[in-house]
C-alpha cells in the first residue's frame, strides 16, 4: 500500500509539473486573464524595506539602483535596517543615505542580531506607506520595478506581488549557469498557472510587495514564528505568501518587475542556500498539513495541490533516488536523463538568448550537470533539511566574528543575510 | 516622500508564559536532535559504505555470483525441451537408419535374384533363336511340299463332285442301295475334310514358319520382359544408392546429435536437470577469469566482503558463455559458469562468493 501511495504522489507531482509547464505556455500566449490588468496611474506610497546583514558595499549599490526608480520620488522611501552586521554594511548604508538625496533613505539598526524576518518587521515600524516592498540587500533593481509592482495592486483582491529575479552572474561557472535556467523557468513558466488563479505559492523575498495592512496583520505571526520554541528566521517570503493566501488575498508574480541577484557560484554556498530553502519548504509543508482543513476550505484547489504535493514530491524524491541507487545505480549514469536535461538546456538557452539577453548563458550544456545536483539535492539536502529544522543558521552570510558574537550572546543572535 | 511619524504599531500582547510548554518543547527538540544526529550519522555511514561497496566491486577480480539453477528456470526448461527433442530425433534417426539398412538388404537380395534370372532368360532366347534358325527353313520346305499336295488334292476334289453326282444317279437308277450311297458319300466327305485339314495345316505351318523366321510378338514379349528385368535392376540400384546416401546423411546427423548431446552433458543445465543431488553453480565474469581454476577455494563473507570463511572449492569450469546482471551495478556482464563443491550449501544463496582468496584478507 505504502509504495503505491509513494508512486501515486510522485506521479501526481510529475503530472502537476508537466501540466503546469504546458499550461504556462498556453496561458502565456493566449489567456489574457492570466495576467493582472496593471494600472500605472495607481501610485500608492511605498516603503522599500531593506534588511541587511554583512553585505558590505553591495548594499550601497542596491540603494543606488532603487534611487533610479521610475516612480515619483515623493511617493517612495527606502528603509534600510541593519541586522548588526559585523562588516562595514552600516557605513555603506549611511553613505547611500548621504549620496542619494533625491530619495528618502532611512537607516536603522537592530539592537541585536534578529534575523531577516524580524529585521523586516523592525523596518516596518518606521514606515507609514500604503505599500511595503521587502527586498534583498544584494540585488540590483530595474528602474521600473516599483512602478510595475505598485500597478498590480489596482486589483483589490491582490495582497502580495512579487517580481522576477534574474541572475547577474550567469556565466561565472556551471553552477551559476544552471541556476540561471532554473530561475528563468520558475518565473516564466512554473509560476504562470499560479498567477492565473492569483495563488502563487511562494513569492521571492528578493522583491516582495505587500499591502501595509496585511503585513501589519501578519507581523505578529512573523515575530512569534518558532519551531518547538526555537525562533524561525528563515523562509519569511514563503511564510508571508502563505499567510496572504490564507487571509483570502491573491498573490501574483509580475515578471516585468525585475531585480537582479548574484547567485551562489560555489558548491558550498549553493548547498547552504538550497538547504535553507529546503528547510523552509519542509516547515511550510508541515504547517500546511497541520492546518489542512483550513487550506482546503479557504484556498483554490490549485494552491492546495501546489502547497502539499510539491514539497511532498521533494521529500519522496529522496525515496526514489534511494530506490534507484540500491536497485540499479548505473541507471542514473545512462544517457537518457542526460539527453533530456541537455534538450531542456538547449531550448531554454535559446529562449533566454532571445528574450533576456542579459542572462544569456554562454555554455547551456552545463545544465547537464544539474542531473548530478538533483541526485545530491534529493539524497542529502532533503535528509539534512529534515534533520536540521532546529537550525537558525542562515548559512551564506555568517562571518567568523558573528560566530564569536553568537557564542557570547547565546540565543540572542541569529544568523541573517 | 513626505516624512511622517510612523503610526504606532500594535504590539502583540505577550501570552502568559506556560510552565509546561517550554519543557515539552525542550523535550521534543532534544529527542529530535538525538534522532537527527543518529539519522545523519546513519546517512554518513550509509554513504561511505555505499561508496566503498561500489569501489570494492569495481576493483575486485575474485568475486563470483552463486547461481541456483532450478529445473523450472526458463533456461533449464528450454534446455530440457531441447534435450528431449534431440534424444527423440536421435532415436527416430536410428530407427529410420535401421529401416533403410533392412530395405537395402531386401533390395539387394531382390536384385541378386533378378540378376540371376537375366542370363537364364538370355540363354532361353538364344536357344529358341537357334532352334528357329534350324527348323524355320525345314518347315518352309515342308510348306512348299504341302502346298503342292494341296494343289493335287484340289484337282482330285473336282472329281469328287462328279463322283457324288454319279452316286446320285446310281441311287436313282437303283444301281446302288441307299446304304451303299451313304457309304460312298461318307467316303467323299472324309476326302473333303482331309482336304480342308490340309489347308488348315498349311496355314498353321505358314504361321509356324513366320514365327520361326521372323521377329514375332511372342519374341517381343520376351524381349519386353527382359527389358523390364533390366529396368527393375536399375531401379533397385537407384533405390539402393538413394537409401545408402540417406543412411550416410542420417549417420552424420546421428553423429552430430550425439556430439551435441555429449556437449550438452558438459553444461551446467544438464547437471541441473538430470536430477540427483543438489548442484551449486556460480557465475564468474570474464574480468575475474584468472581467479577461477579447478580446485580453487571458494570463500563466503559477511556483508559480502568481510569475515570470510572457506565454504568449498571449484569443481568444474564450464566453457559456454553466459550473461548475467552485475549484482551491484545491475549492468549486463559476460562470463561463464563454474560448478562449486560446497561444504556449506547455504553459501549458494549468498549474493557473492570469492574465488581463490579472501577479498580483504580477513
Amino acid at each position: 500500500m505504502a509504495p503505491v501511495l509513494v508512486w501515486l504522489i510522485l506521479f501526481l507531482c510529475l503530472m502537476i509539473s508537466l501540466v503546469k509547464y504546458t499550461l504556462a505556455l498556453i496561458l502565456k500566449w493566449s489567456v489574457p486573464a492570466a495576467t493582472v490588468k496593471k494600472d500605472y496611474s495607481f501610485q500608492p506610497t511605498v516603503s522599500v524595506l531593506m534588511p541587511c546583514f554583512n553585505e558590505g558595499k553591495t548594499v550601497y549599490e542596491t540603494i543606488e539602483s532603487i534611487s533610479k526608480s521610475n516612480y515619483p520620488n515623493d511617493r517612495f522611501e527606502v528603509i534600510a535596517q541593519d541586522d548588526c552586521s559585523v562588516d562595514d554594511s552600516y557605513e555603506w548604508m549611511l553613505k547611500a543615505q548621504r549620496d542619494f538625496s533625491n530619495i528618502q533613505v532611512r537607516v536603522g539598526r537592530n539592537s541585536a542580531n534578529s534575523g531577516k524576518a524580524r529585521t523586516v518587521c523592525n523596518a516596518l515600524q518606521h514606515s507609514v506607506a500604503e505599500l511595503m516592498i521587502s527586498i534583498d540587500s544584494d540585488c540590483i533593481f530595474h528602474p521600473d520595478a516599483i512602478r510595475e509592482l505598485a500597478a498590480c495592486f489596482s486589483e483589490p483582491k491582490i495582497g502580495s506581488v512579487g517580481g522576477r529575479v534574474g541572475v547577474r552572474n550567469p556565466n561565472d561557472n556551471a553552477i551559476t549557469a544552471i541556476q540561471t535556467f532554473i530561475y528563468y523557468a520558475a518565473f516564466q513558466l512554473y509560476k504562470v498557472p499560479e498567477n492565473w488563479t492569483r495563488s502563487v505559492g511562494c513569492i521571492s523575498g528578493s522583491l516582495f510587495a505587500i499591502r501595509r495592512e496585511l503585513l501589519l496583520e501578519i507581523e505578529p505571526k512573523i515575530r512569534s514564528r518558532h519551531w518547538f520554541g526555537i525562533p524561525v528566521n528563515q523562509g519569511e517570503d514563503r511564510f508571508l505568501t502563505h499567510q496572504t493566501l490564507l487571509r483570502g488575498y491573491g498573490t501574483y508574480i509580475n515578471n516585468d518587475a525585475l531585480c537582479w541577484t548574484t547567485v551562489p557560484s560555489t558548491l558550498p554556498e549553493l548547498f547552504k542556500q538550497q538547504l535553507r530553502w529546503k528547510r523552509s519548504i519542509i516547515r511550510d509543508l508541515f504547517y500546511t498539513l497541520r492546518t489542512l482543513p483550513q487550506h482546503v476550505w479557504t484556498l483554490h484547489p490549485n494552491t492546495v495541490l501546489t502547497l502539499v504535493l510539491t514539497p511532498l514530491g521533494a521529500l519522496l524524491g529522496l525515496l526514489v533516488v534511494l530506490t534507484m541507487l540500491s536497485g540499479n545505480p548505473m541507471e542514473l549514469a545512462g544517457p537518457g536523463p542526460l539527453i533530456g536535461y541537455l534538450a531542456i538546456a538547449a531550448i531554454l538557452g535559446w529562449v533566454i538568448r532571445k528574450y533576456s539577453v542579459r542572462e544569456t548563458v554562454n555554455n547551456p550544456l552545463a545544465f547537464g550537470a544539474y542531473l548530478a545536483w538533483s541526485v545530491v539535492s534529493s539524497l542529502f539536502l532533503t535528509t539534512l533539511a529534515l534533520c536540521t529544522l532546529d537550525s537558525r543558521d542562515w548559512g551564506t552570510r555568517t562571518k567568523e566574528q558573528n560566530r564569536e558574537q553568537e557564542a557570547s550572546h547565546g540565543d540572542a543572535s541569529a544568523a541573517s543575510r | 516622500m513626505a516624512t511622517q511619524a510612523p503610526p504606532a504599531v500594535k504590539k502583540v500582547p505577550e501570552e502568559k508564559p506556560s510552565v509546561i510548554q517550554p519543557m515539552i518543547y525542550k523535550s521534543v527538540v532534544t529527542v529530535y536532535r538525538i534522532f537527527a544526529i543518529f539519522t545523519l550519522y546513519l546517512v554518513l555511514v550509509g554513504v561511505l559504505a555505499y561508496g566503498f561497496v561500489m569501489g570494492f566491486y569495481a576493483l575486485s577480480t575474485s568475486w563470483a555470483a552463486p547461481v541456483i539453477l532450478s529445473p523450472a528456470d526458463d533456461k533449464s526448461l528450454d534446455f530440457t525441451e531441447k534435450l528431449v527433442t534431440s534424444r527423440q530425433t536421435l532415436e527416430d534417426l536410428n530407427v529410420d537408419k535401421k529401416k533403410l539398412e533392412d530395405g537395402i538388404g531386401e533390395m539387394q537380395k531382390h536384385r541378386a535374384a533378378l540378376e540371376a534370372l537375366e542370363p537364364e532368360l538370355k540363354r532361353a532366347i538364344t536357344r529358341e533363336e537357334q532352334h528357329n534358325q534350324a527348323t524355320g527353313p525345314q518347315l518352309l520346305n515342308l510348306d512348299k511340299l504341302k502346298q503342292a499336295d494341296i494343289l493335287k488334292t484340289q484337282a482330285v476334289m473336282a472329281q469328287v463332285k462328279e463322283v457324288e453326282a454319279a452316286i446320285d444317279k446310281d441311287l436313282a437308277a437303283g444301281l446302288i442301295t441307299k446304304g451303299d450311297a451313304a457309304t460312298q458319300r461318307a467316303a467323299l466327305n472324309q476326302v473333303q475334310s482331309a482336304y480342308t485339314d490340309s489347308k488348315i495345316g498349311e496355314i498353321l505351318l505358314t504361321d509356324n514358319i513366320l514365327e520361326k523366321t521372323t521377329v514375332d510378338t511372342k519374341s517381343l514379349d520376351v524381349l519386353d520382359k527382359q527389358a523390364e528385368l533390366i529396368s527393375e535392376i536399375a531401379q533397385l540400384d537407384i533405390a539402393i544408392s538413394v537409401a545408402q546416401k540417406q543412411i550416410y546423411e542420417e549417420t552424420k546427423q546421428i553423429d552430430r546429435l550425439k556430439a551435441a548431446l555429449n556437449t550438452a552433458k558438459q553444461t551446467p543445465y544438464y547437471l541441473s536437470v538430470s536430477g540427483g543431488s543438489a548442484v551449486n553453480f556460480a557465475f564468474v565474469p570474464y574480468d575475474n577469469q584468472t581467479s577461477a581454476s579447478i580446485g580453487a577455494a571458494v570463500y563466503d563473507c559477511y556483508l559480502n566482503m568481510v569475515l570470510c570463511r572457506k565454504v568449498g572449492t571449484v569443481k568444474q569450469i564450464f566453457a559456454g558463455e553466459e550473461h548475467a546482471i552485475h549484482p551491484i551495478f545491475r549492468t549486463d556482464i559476460r562470463g561463464f559458469l563454474i560448478q562449486m563443491q560446497l561444504d556449506h550449501p547455504e553459501s549458494a544463496k549468498s549474493k557473492t562468493v570469492f574465488l581463490n582468496r579472501k577479498p580483504l584478507f580477513f
